[in-house]
């Protein structure tokens, strides 16, 4: 199975249904709406006997796998224990007696799973947290009126629940002092109600019953506003007792008690009462990893031919798995389990079995003795781990899916979807495997980072420039059905994709950043994936919140309802190429810095009634240019401020700490820290505007942005009046272009150091105008600086008077995947020859000559090759798409090496019958280079290059269309002529003179008799291009040999990703006939 | 493996042929003798089955003459010396550019070193098993042989000519890649192994090479290498010398013709010398000594930009070809008087892998009507009065001296011959053609003289084997900046150079 590409591992198109669980269905909006899901102990178990069978060469291996013994003070619970956390989760089961003497029935149980700082497992259950939420109080509500309260609500629980057999639903009703976070209240507290519940998911259906109404007597029918009923069980408990996501939890010796029944593979398993707890804030000793064990594993599947693999027919062949200790930069277990035999590697433990059954039940003992606390791959969300499991679904191995740390509990599958604003809409398989946190790379990838491409290849290309080889599927079994050494070649295949992840999670530290992260905004880590960005910014609000004794309203989404607001501005921009230096002035964390000097928040906010209604004196006000009012700091302090500021102070250590800090781990967990807390601030702005979010709040989102027109307009008019002739500078200023939180200046002096000098000058003049900590900087000079349009410009960029750190270019496409490479090589050359070598007649001419190249067809095709992901059938889509159109011929041609849906198309434009679509003209850059079918120069230069160049010479050149695009240059054309096909079928093929292409006849097999005195040349004109061939071909292939880490193994890489793949096939190609070309002259 | 031991009983074969021509040439006088005593018995005649016999015989031995004309020749005294060419292994005739890649070369490469190493193992470290990458145990003491990897930090890479960002600062390029970090990986089909080691230096040994390592497996997985095997010369076969008479050889390479610098009298000189018509009667005497003359590569310099596919002017094409029109006029002066081959090097318009094929007849029209003047591959190897002479026109070298270090040419040249292989960097980093049975480049039979073309400098050096054998190593430098040909003597294998210089 191919591993590389995102797209490629779609979810199988028949996916059955997840296991019974009886529980309450799916979040319809994995990032909006959180929901608990209860699980029953008891029910996830199976037999016990059905563990045990241990295979013999698992069973072998055991003592390189497990992890260190328990030392004595563990055994003998004479030691305080002291782990990590890196998951929590909860179960229902019963209530634990000792501990709760009080309590009975069915009761959740929080799991906090962990590694200590020697190693072990721990596995903690954590008893008597109970689930709840405030809703406010009616006014007059005495303690007899809530008693029944509570038995109405009981009544209606009990209508709604029929089938639980909890004994009691509403356990207890509370009257607590609170606020609501919403709007400026000068009162202190209200009277609240405190409503726990038996069972986590009992807050929803009890949260339904009272948004709806529920009639009391003497009161009437009344629909409550519930407050903090939507916060997540497990996030609740760590809220109230401190703990963020990925720090040190302590439970003191003689605070546990050992568990009467194991239930876990971990080590050190106990009960104990979350009250017992101490959580470390992740500070000095506790800023510290655990030495936690992380699986890389990729799996291979023989597909049939044609066909993308599917669980219900095709086996998973081979499993590479690589255990790496944090910390520590190789993986101290490296093996493959092979179905069939495998020639052994070097360095790798090779398991070969004979029935895909034992490959599996192997895989699963090895998860249980080598016990990772996080597995990672490339995609295994939501191809790998779904794949095993149906696949053991299919084969009937129902021992198969107990791959989390408790014993005989089976893994969960289920479908979900993921939407947020920022990540858009996924669809996703959600595997539960308990105690262990799933980090998928893919799905961080393309969180993290914007690519053109997320294919493992590209992606590691990308990071560790490194090419990865690609190995077809269809390839892959006729390798499995080879011999032991072909399986062995699939092996090292295999096991090179197990090792990729865990080098791009080394290279790009996503342990430590992603840890660093959890603990800023206090969610489990396993939410940094599966969830969007409006937890982290609620996880932070409800602590915040939790101390200044505020509730947060359970808002009804209304959805878009709300409508927009306008966003931030943007300053004309005067399109030019400046070649003065242009300083840059940038506002340091704008908005975050905005919400903090104008003291915006949900509980500063005056509603417009409170402002006739409460009389505010101006001068404790402040009155939004969008006409909104906020309360100052001196009466009420916004907890949204608050947050920011701690976060800004936070980093702001980080950053000191960073700066002193020796040991390389150390600076990465604080680097991964100030990087956290500087997206937990910009992330905050967002979460008050996300209207389908938790709780927005338009009022605050519009006042920041209107803050922010404000203040780019006033630094413009600033700068504009002070940097004058008049008031005694060389040059009048000009501010040429702005942008959200920036403003282009150009002072009109030469050199880049003095406008430097006015940049700083201006920066701190301006920022004296401004509230604090809103702040002005200058930070660096375009010189010279290309500026297109809006959101699109270029220039070299220089922080330091004496040399330009790079070229910074934004909105030019160098990197879009539509485009085809010929497109990006241009741009990026015209803008280094403009703005490095300054020499915008070489920019012109080199554009010339590559118009000229790709009309006399002198363009190696694989610059040509667009390339666009197939998501759906032809059928589906509602337009004809070219690629689409293409995957359908090939279809045709071949259906074993057709693209699939999920694969890459990669195709060319091609000559066609005038008036053909673009869709009818698409096709396969492979079959082009076999067939030399001509592509259409016309095409590429209209659609393709024509307008990205323009946009850059347009500010340049004055008439530049007419000037690059139909100069003389594109006068000559020429077109390969097709070797079949079309009229082509009808020709008689007759050699001709190498010279001067007379056809020639009889004895003369190279030249015609006229060009018998040019032998010489024409004889060095033809071994010219084959010996510049053979260069080419010498480095493609011995480059590939490289890439590959072999030099007596044949390549089989298709990577189409691959830069050189399409100019090695061709080399391939043109070097047989230019050496038949050659081969006519030895008459 | 078939094709290989063909090829050594072919030249077996020929190497016997001075003999086999002896032999023949008996049979052909005694046949003559009998086709004369025909002529006496008349009667003889009428018997038209025995007539037959005696034509087809005849012919048998006419055609036979034709073949080893050169043979009879020397036999006969006509010829001054034997020369046999030996080109065929590095001829590509009947190959093409299928889907063929480089794994088999190296696969063939490592089969036949193999063979050769292990057979040299027992004499060497006789109480060390043989072990395979794979069969490599912690701590366990053996020997491995597999071709050596040499990971480059600086080796350019023509993924970065593509795909990277052209970076602002444009790369300074080095002369040499090597760097400090450059370490060694050993190879067979069963794996790669990472080598540490004082013993075997990265800097001198470069991808491509077989060897046997003695060593062990240390517990960071690297193989820690305690002692080198390698192969060291190939087998030679004994040629009685001081026996003989003074017969020279000369060489001469990059003469670049057609280069701006370079100066048509000292060619001409050049040719005179050869030819016998320059200096006293002494000089011509040594002159005439001359049996031979080998052109080593870059013979001629077509003048760079006119050969990028678009149509030339008739001015240009007088340009491109009056540079090879004067070479063929110089070689037909040689040719008239010596044997000479030539062979093609980087910059002569032939293919640019190698082994590089010969110089087409139709760029030298004029000398190609000679039978003395003969084209040749690049390597090109061949037999003087038994005597072996291999060499090239100099890439290998050059191409050693980018990726490895050495104090001189004749460094690398002597590494070769001990690593039985001509050009272990091909195809790594030298352009080599595809072969999928054989690596024509190993060296199989030690050859008494060694010459690569187009140094920076002369060079010479006589190396003595562990087998006693002898081997003249040559670099021949450029002559059109040197001016210098080299001047072998048969007899001794000495050498000496002659300089042309023509500022007055």
């Amino acid at each position: 199975m191919n591993r590389n590409s995102n797209n490629r591992k779609r979810p199988p198109q028949t996916p059955q249904p997840p296991p019974p669980t009886k529980h309450q269905a799916i979040s319809p909006n994995g990032d909006e709406e959180f929901v608990d899901e209860d699980v029953f102990l008891e029910e996830t178990l199976i037999a016990q006997d059905e563990e045990n069978l241990m295979l013999r060469d698992v069973a072998s291996r055991i003592d390189k796998w497990t992890r260190p013994a328990l030392s004595s003070g563990y055994v003998s619970q004479s030691l305080s224990i002291i782990f990590q956390q890196l998951e929590i989760d909860y179960v229902i089961g019963e209530s634990h007696t000792k501990l709760l003497a009080d309590r009975s029935g069915p009761a959740a149980i929080i799991r906090i799973f962990g590694v200590t700082k020697e190693g072990n497992s721990v596995c903690c259950h954590v008893h008597g947290f109970e689930p709840y939420f405030y809703i406010s109080c009616p006014p007059g509500m005495g303690p007899d009126d809530i008693s029944r309260f509570h038995q109405i609500l009981e009544g209606r629980m009990r209508e709604v629940n029929r089938n639980s057999k909890a004994p009691k639903f509403v356990l207890r009703i509370e009257l607590v002092q609170k606020r609501s976070i919403m709007y400026y209240q000068q009162q202190p507290s209200y009277p609240f109600l405190k409503i726990v519940v038996a069972l986590p998911t009992m807050v929803a259906s009890c949260r339904s019953i009272l948004d709806k109404g529920i009639h009391i007597d003497g009161l009437g029918t009344k629909s409550f506003m519930t407050y903090e009923s939507n916060v997540l069980f497990a996030l609740r408990f760590m809220i109230d007792c401190n703990i963020v996501g990925g720090n040190w939890i302590e439970i003191p010796a003689g605070k546990y008690n050992k568990t009467s029944r194991t239930l876990s593979y971990c080590q050190l398993e106990f009960d104990c009462l979350y009250s017992e707890l101490i959580s470390h804030a992740p500070e000095g000793e506790f800023s510290k990893m655990a030495p936690f064990r992380i699986l890389s594993f990729d799996i291979e599947c023989a597909g049939r031919k044609g066909h993308f693999p599917e669980p219900t027919h095709d086996p998973v062949i081979q499993v590479a798995n690589l255990v790496t200790m944090q910390g520590e930069k190789q993986p101290f277990v490296r093996n493959v389990m092979t179905l069939k035999s495998c020639a052994p590697i070097v360095g790798v433990d090779v398991m070969s079995f004979d029935t895909e059954k034992e490959v599996l039940l192997a895989w699963r003992d090895f998860i249980r003795e080598v016990d990772p606390d996080v597995i990672i791959g490339y995609n295994i969300c939501k191809f790998d781990l779904p794949y095993l499991i149906e696949r053991a679904e299919a084969l009937g191995i129902s021992e198969f899916p107990v791959l989390g740390r408790i014993r005989n509990s089976r893994v969960r599958v289920k479908d979900t979807t993921f939407s947020s604003r920022q990540y858009g809409t996924r669809e996703s398989k959600e595997v539960t495997v308990e105690g262990r946190v799933q980090f998928d790379l893919l799905q961080a990838m393309q969180r993290d980072y914007k690519l053109s491409s997320y294919s493992l290849n590209s992606v590691s290309s990308h990071f560790l420039s490194e090419q990865k080889e690609d190995v077809h599927h269809s390839i892959i079994a006729d390798l499995q059905n080879g011999n032991a050494e072909t399986r062995r070649r699939l092996a090292v295949y295999c096991l090179k994709d197990a090792y990729l992840p865990q080098r791009l999670l080394d290279k790009l530290m996503y342990i430590y950043n992603y840890v660093e992260m959890a603990r800023v905004t206090g969610v489990p880590i396993s939410f940094l994936l599966s969830r969007g960005q409006s937890i982290k910014v609620l996880s932070q609000l409800l602590r915040k919140a939790k101390q200044k004794g505020l509730v947060i309203p359970n808002v009804k989404q209304s959805g878009s309802e709300q409508g927009t607001y306008e966003g931030a501005t943007v300053l004309e921009a005067r399109a030019g190429f400046y070649e003065n230096p242009i300083a840059t002035l940038d506002f340091a964390s704008l908005y975050p810095s905005i919400m903090m000097a104008y003291n915006l928040c949900y509980c500063t906010l005056v509603t417009p009634e409170d402002v006739r209604k409460l009389n505010l004196p101006p001068e404790c006000v402040n009155k939004t240019p969008s006409g909104e009012t906020f309360v100052k700091s001196d009466l009420q302090k916004g907890i949204l401020p608050e947050i920011l500021e701690e976060l800004l102070t936070a980093r702001k250590r980080a950053k000191a700490d960073l700066k002193e800090a020796k040991d390389p781990l150390d600076k990465a967990v604080l680097d991964g820290r100030q990087l956290a807390l500087k997206v937990s601030a910009n992330s905050v702005y967002g979460f008050t505007g996300a209207t389908i979010g938790q709780l927005p709040c338009l009022e605050i989102s519009s006042s920041v942005t209107s803050y922010g027109r404000q203040m780019i307009e006033h630094t413009k008019r600033l700068v504009e009046d002070k940097f004058t002739i008049l008031r005694g500078y060389e040059h009048n200023a000009e501010v040429i272009y702005g942008d959200t939180d920036s403003v282009m200046v150009q002072f009109g002096v030469p050199t880049v150091e003095e406008a430097m000098k006015l940049g700083r000058e201006a920066a701190d003049y301006i920022s004296g105008t401004f509230t604090k900590p809103i702040k002005l900087e200058f930070e660096k000079v375009y010189y010279p600086y290309l500026l297109i349009s809006k959101k699109r410009y270029a220039g070299l960029f220089w922080t330091n008077p004496e040399k330009f750190d790079k070229m910074d270019t934004k909105g030019i496409e160098t990197v879009r995947r539509d485009n085809c490479l010929l497109v990006k090589n241009l741009v990026t050359e015209c803008l280094h020859k403009i703005l490095i070598d300054r020499d915008v007649p070489g920019a012109v001419q080199y554009v010339k000559n590559t118009i000229s190249d790709l009309l006399m067809n002198r363009v190696d095709l694989s610059l040509l090759v667009i390339t666009k992901g197939l998501t759906k059938t032809g059928d589906d889509y509602e337009v004809k798409a070219a690629h689409v159109e293409l995957a359908e011929r090939m279809r045709k041609r071949d259906a074993a090496t057709a693209p699939n849906v999920g694969d890459r198309v990669p195709y060319v434009i091609i000559k066609a019958a005038k008036g053909a679509k673009a869709y009818e003209r698409s096709e396969d850059p492979i079959y082009v280079l076999e067939n030399s079918i001509p592509i259409d120069p016309q095409y590429y230069l209209e659609n393709q290059i024509s307008k990205p160049l323009l946009r850059i010479f347009e500010p340049i050149l004055k008439n530049a269309s007419k000037e690059l695009l139909h100069g003389s240059h594109t006068r000559s054309i020429s077109i390969s002529t097709p070797s079949n096909g079309g009229i082509m079928k009808f020709a008689k093929k007759q050699l001709s003179c190498i010279g001067c292409k007379a056809i020639i006849s009889g004895s003369d097999r190279t030249l015609c008799s006229h060009c018998k005195g040019r032998e010489a040349e024409l004889y060095c004109k033809t071994v010219s291009q084959v010996s510049e061939l053979e260069l080419l071909f010498g480095r493609l292939w011995t480059q590939c040999q490289e890439c590959q880490g072999s030099l007596h193994q044949d390549v089989l890489c298709t990577s189409r990703d691959c830069p050189i793949f399409y100019r090695r096939k061709k080399a391939q190609k043109d070097m047989a006939e230019a050496k038949r070309q050659l081969d006519r002259w030895n008459f | 493996m078939e094709a290989m031991q063909l090829d050594s009983q072919k030249t077996f074969h020929r190497k016997h042929s001075t003999y086999h021509c002896f032999v023949s040439f008996l049979l052909l006088a005694i046949l003559f003798f009998l086709f004369l005593l025909d002529f006496s018995f008349t009667s003889f005649l009428c018997c038209v089955p025995m007539q037959l016999l005696l034509f087809s015989t005849f012919f048998f031995f006419f055609f036979f003459f034709l073949f080893y004309q050169k043979e009879v020749l020397f036999f006969l005294g006509l010829i001054k010396s034997l020369k046999i060419n030996q080109d065929e292994t590095y001829e590509i005739t009947k190959e093409i550019y299928g889907g063929q890649q480089y794994s088999q070369i190296y696969f063939a490469r490592l089969h036949m070193m193999r063979t050769v190493l292990y057979s040299l193992v027992p004499d060497w470290k006789p109480h060390f098993p043989v072990c395979t990458v794979l069969g490599l145990e912690k701590d366990k003491e053996c020997i491995i042989v597999g071709t050596l990897y040499k990971h480059m930090k600086l080796k350019p890479c023509i993924l970065d000519e593509y795909s990277k960002e052209r970076s602002a600062i444009p790369l300074v390029k080095p002369h040499n890649f090597m760097h400090p970090d450059d370490h060694l990986v050993l190879e067979d089909e069963s794996g790669r192994v990472k080598l540490s080691s004082d013993v075997l230096l990265p800097s001198i040994y470069v991808t491509g090479v077989v060897v046997a390592l003695h060593g062990k497996e240390t517990d960071a997985g690297d193989f820690l290498v305690l002692d080198v095997l390698e192969a060291g010369l190939a087998p030679q076969v004994d040629v009685p010398l001081n026996s003989r008479e003074d017969k020279y050889v000369v060489f001469v390479s990059g003469l670049s013709v057609g280069n701006n610098a370079s100066n048509p009298l000292q060619y001409q000189l050049l040719v005179d010398h050869i030819t016998g018509h320059l200096g006293d009667e002494k000089e011509q005497g040594s002159a005439a000594e001359i049996v031979h003359v080998v052109v080593a590569g870059n013979s001629v310099e077509v003048p760079a930009g006119l050969l990028n596919g678009q149509n030339l002017t008739s001015k240009d094409q007088t340009r491109l070809s009056e540079p090879i029109i004067e070479l063929d006029i110089l070689l037909t002066q040689i040719a008239a008087g010596v044997p000479v081959d030539i062979m093609p090097g980087s910059n002569d318009p032939a293919n640019f892998s190698l082994p590089q094929q010969p110089l087409n007849r139709c760029l030298l029209p004029g000398s190609a009507t000679y039978n003395t003047f003969r084209s040749c591959t690049n390597p090109h190897c061949f037999e003087l009065d038994n005597i072996r002479f291999v060499g090239t026109s100099g890439q290998n070298i050059d191409d050693l001296s980018i990726y490895s270090d050495g104090d001189d040419k004749l460094d690398f040249m002597e590494r070769t011959l001990k690593w039985r292989h001509l050009a272990p960097t091909a195809p790594n980093t030298l352009g080599c053609y595809p072969f999928i049975d054989k690596d024509p480049f190993l060296i199989e039979s030690c050859p008494h003289v060694y010459f690569a073309g187009n140094q920076d400098k002369y060079g010479t050096r006589l190396i003595t084997g562990s087998e006693g054998q002898v081997v003249r190593i040559i670099s021949i430098p450029k002559f059109s900046e040197t001016g210098i040909a080299v001047v072998l003597n048969m007899r001794n294998l000495e050498c000496h150079t002659l300089t042309f210089g023509t500022s007055i």
